[in-house]
């Protein structure tokens, strides 16, 4: 079987990937659910949430979140499971990016590349 | 304000590190991993997976409370920065080694994450609460 790293088996980034997945759909479900500016204050602004599908689409991908990140770290170290989770930053501001239009600024592009590589040597060099 | 999200920030940092560490004694208690019912019922049948719980609601309403008043990506980004305080305790809790390659690779992304603050902080000054 080829591999990437010694400890990166076909299992371990099938769950990377889809802990990539289901992280970065409960991010943007949640933004949706707290940027409404229809929402108004204090418990008013929970029961408009719960209210709409939003906050319970991100409960629901956190919930399967849950278990796929269970299994990721019981197969790796959590040295190098929290590093190579942290590609789920780029993923995010790069989802921001396109359906908010946050903006990517030249630093932001810094610190994409940057966490990028950064998950990179981890993952090639375990 | 600086010190909401300061205290906000801790918080957060403090659950999500909560929450790695009972991942990992979870998942290593339940092993071998398989898409099955048994798994499941394995990984809550033992006392960890609470602590994962309550480390992912603390960080839940912590996160919620952040995002009311910051953008995502930077509030995200900051968030993110409990891979330190995991990878010390993991050295620590689960006799982990830290090579060349995870040392390397945690600057990387440390600065990566550095420069999103940045971006954060210039943006705030320059045009406040664009999103």
């Amino acid at each position: 079987m080829m591999s990437v790293a010694g400890s990166i088996s076909p299992l371990v980034a099938g769950l990377w990937l889809l802990n990539i997945v289901l992280d970065t759909g409960g991010q943007l479900a949640f933004k949706a659910a707290a940027g409404d500016e229809a929402a108004g204050d204090g418990l008013a602004r929970w029961k408009h949430m719960a209210s709409r599908p939003w906050l319970w689409l991100g409960v629901a991908s956190y919930a399967i979140e849950f278990l796929v990140w269970i299994a990721f770290l019981s197969l790796i170290p959590l040295s190098e499971g929290v590093l190579l989770g942290s590609i789920n930053i780029v993923a995010i501001m790069v989802a921001g990016r396109f359906l908010f239009g946050e903006k990517l600024t030249r630093l932001r592009v810094a610190g994409i590349l940057l966490v990028t590589l950064g998950v990179v040597i981890v993952g090639v060099g375990g | 304000m600086k010190r909401f999200y300061l205290i906000g920030f801790l918080l957060l940092m403090g659950f999500d590190t909560l929450a790695q560490i009972s991942f990992k004694y979870a998942g290593t208690q339940a092993l071998p991993v398989a898409a099955s019912l048994e798994w499941v019922l394995r990984v809550f049948g033992q006392p960890w997976v609470y602590g994962a719980v309550i480390g992912y609601i603390g960080a839940f309403f912590t996160w919620m409370a952040l995002l009311k008043h910051a953008p995502i990506g930077p509030a995200f980004a900051a968030s993110h920065l409990e891979v330190v305080s995991v990878m010390l305790l993991s050295v620590w809790l689960f006799d982990e080694r830290l090579n060349a390659a995870r040392v390397l690779g945690a600057v990387a992304i440390i600065a990566g994450i550095v420069c999103l603050g940045m971006a954060e902080s210039r943006e705030h000054v320059a045009e406040p609460d664009v999103t």
